[in-house]
């Protein structure tokens, strides 16, 4: 597997369409090269998750090497541009997240039509099937379960008996305009409903100081909340320590306030270990670069096209498992990185 | 009293007077409470070291648009220096990389005669960006030995329930506020935004107020990231961002004009106190939190209005 950077991409270029002219010179031999097209740079510890699955893959397919492109100064543009460069050096296929549908459907409709098979993962085309680019299939999480798991998770150990009952719960959100974000809420939304509770949606910011004191204004003003979802794992230690200073009891016992979290980084993970956090999950991320090119490679070497989405996530972290995924992220981020970001 | 008229503090006064008012009639038990008091004044004091940073350098006829970025980056180098330089260190190379942006902008817009607003727009995208670059997207953590260390806790533990911020506001605004009001600098920072020309002509080094001006609100606002820090270590890349915003509305609610050459430190504060308070109360009321940078919008308009009429009833010329 290779691993580049966008400096060294132009200079390839030539180069890599010489490699898959050779690549499709060899169809007897069924050598294929794909490409990552990635938003998540070496910047993100998260790319670890990508590339080892690649790695992996190559391991059980050695008919075929895979490419890893991402930059770590993220644009849309910088994406589109990454993308296009990686389409003309005819590739055998594409797995790219489709960050911005506008910016990434002329690109992909030409390499598709081109013959280049293309799976979207990590983030899908919103729009409805018929509008949306051709892709073969979309392979990542969904954002509205991930918080309905969550919420069915938690109103199943309140009934349990081990946290109290929901009441009132807060989503707090850390952008008020993100699709994605608002998912989460409304799939939490509809369970907690469900089960009797009232529900908001908090705009908190990203800004921490200023979400501390939103979220603190919250509570006091609204006393019978008892659940607070933050839909970003590294938002959970600041909600956790609001209800804390506010002695609100935010540990995860049968009194006081429950926090939810998502995301499977070493934040969320240690909160959950520490119990300060109910349950967390994860989208699958690992999944989410091997499965691509499963599909790539079926779809090239069989024909095979998946008639639906393939989801990877969610799958719910508690304490129950919490030490398996802290080993797992643990052998994908290293210890040193590990330990750095448990910010608790 | 003179010197508030003069500064145009007097209007932040009836503004804080007049919110406090309306506060009271709305929700008189939800708003006079200790909690509500306490999570309103230390958050308060955050943006207050930064809209005061903010409010020296409009006086000058200058804008800071980087302070949220330089107050994210003195954070982030304080955490994540700590384990190399201990506390002491990281806190004094925390303190000088953000004296060091400030001269940096300070110096391109004297010396190059470049407008501060683009200057520090550029400060403000290329210090987040070494934000992004440095931590890759991941803030460390605050060891415990860190956080139990006695600076610390100076900055960031509480005396008799009160946080450390709320202190360290009284003993910096005082200390700036005499140097504003009864030393030679404050006059040359008012003449140097008033008139250029004239401050010039009577021998006041301008460009070098200027600079000042700039490292002051830097360091300042380095600062304000430390103290939040010290309270609550656990943040994220995003810490400071679009606080620049809160602080010039702050600024200019306290009776900052954007002409330059009026303004106080008092009426930053109480700036700061309004923006606070106004996110508080919204909230509490049940507004939808995204609202608030609507009412901030309005409160600012108003403000300036009401902060012109004011001195213009006074017989100042605005």
């Amino acid at each position: 597997m290779k691993i580049r950077t966008p400096v060294l991409l132009s200079a390839l270029a030539a180069a890599a369409i010489f490699i898959g002219g050779a690549a499709h010179a060899q169809d007897s031999e069924k050598e294929y090269r794909f490409v990552m097209v990635s938003h998540i740079g070496s910047n993100d510890p998260n790319m670890n998750w990508l590339t080892m699955s690649l790695a992996e893959f190559e391991k059980k397919y050695p008919n075929v090497k895979t490419e890893y492109i991402s930059t770590n100064n993220y644009s849309v543009q910088e994406h589109v541009r990454l993308l296009e460069q990686a389409i003309s050096t005819q590739p055998d296929g594409i797995a790219v997240p489709i960050v911005s549908s506008d910016a990434f459907e002329g690109p992909l409709r030409r390499a598709i039509e081109a013959g280049i098979p293309v799976v979207a993962f990590n983030i899908a085309d919103g729009r409805p099937e018929g509008e949306r680019i051709p892709y073969l299939t979309y392979v990542g999480g969904d954002e509205y379960l991930t918080g309905k798991k969550l919420g069915e998770y938690a109103v199943a150990q309140a009934e349990a008996g081990e946290i109290p009952k929901p009441t009132r719960i807060v989503c707090a959100s850390h952008d008020s305009a993100h699709q994605g974000l608002k998912a989460r809420c409304a799939g939490m939304k509809e369970v907690m409903e469900a089960a009797g509770a009232k529900f908001d949606e908090l705009f908190i910011g990203a800004e921490p100081a200023t979400a501390r004191n939103t979220l603190q204004s919250f509570l006091q003003a609204n006393p019978d909340t008892n659940y607070i979802f933050t839909v970003a794992g590294w938002s959970s230690p600041w909600a956790w320590g609001v209800a804390n200073d506010m002695k609100l009891d935010p540990d995860v016992d049968d009194k006081g306030v429950t926090v939810l979290t998502v995301d499977e980084g070493p934040v969320s993970i240690e909160g959950v270990r520490a119990g300060h956090v109910l349950a967390t999950n994860s989208q699958g991320f690992w999944l989410q670069g091997y499965a691509p090119m499963e599909w790539l490679y079926w779809n090239k070497e069989f024909g095979y096209a998946p008639q639906s989405d393939i989801l990877t996530g969610p799958v719910i972290i508690t304490k129950d498992n919490a030490d398996k995924w802290a080993e797992l992220v643990r052998g994908v981020f290293g210890d040193k990185a590990y330990d750095e970001q448990n910010t608790w | 009293m003179k010197q508030l008229v003069r500064s145009q503090g007097l209007g932040a006064i009836i503004g804080v007077a007049v919110m406090l008012a309306a506060f009271t009639l709305i929700d008189f038990s939800g708003w006079w409470t200790i909690q509500t008091l306490a999570n309103v004044t230390q958050f308060t004091a955050i943006l207050a070291f930064v809209a005061i940073g903010q409010a020296l350098v409009i006086m000058t006829r200058e804008i800071d648009l980087s302070v949220g970025s330089v107050y994210g980056l003195a954070g982030v180098a304080f955490i994540t220096l700590e384990p190399a330089l201990g506390v002491p260190g990281s806190f004094l190379v925390a303190m000088a990389m953000a004296a060091f942006v400030g001269v940096l902008q300070g110096v391109a817009v004297v010396k190059g005669q470049l407008p501060s607003m683009i200057v520090t727009l550029g400060g403000l995208f290329a210090v987040r960006g070494v934000i992004y670059v440095w931590t890759g997207g991941a803030i460390h953590n605050f060891s415990a030995d860190a956080r139990l260390h006695p600076l610390t806790r100076l900055f960031g533990g509480e005396l008799l329930g009160i946080e450390a911020a709320i202190f360290w506001l009284v003993f910096v605004a005082g200390l700036l506020s005499v140097v504003l009001w009864r030393m030679p600098f404050g006059n040359r920072l008012l003449a140097t935004g008033g008139s250029r020309e004239s401050a010039e002509s009577r021998g006041v080094r301008t460009d070098r107020v200027k600079i000042w001006a700039f490292v002051l609100c830097s360091l300042l606002a380095g600062f304000a990231g430390i103290l939040t820090l010290c309270n609550q270590p656990q943040t994220h890349v995003t810490l400071g961002e679009n606080m620049e915003l809160e602080a010039i509305a702050a600024a200019v609610i306290g009776g900052c004009l954007l002409s330059g050459g009026r303004g106080s430190i008092l009426g930053a504060i109480l700036g700061a106190l309004i923006v606070v308070s106004f996110r508080y109360e919204l909230i509490a009321l049940g507004a939808p939190s995204s609202w608030y940078i609507t009412f901030v919008g309005a409160v600012l308009i108003v403000a300036v209005i009401f902060n012109q009429k004011l001195a213009r009833f006074l017989g100042h010329s605005v």
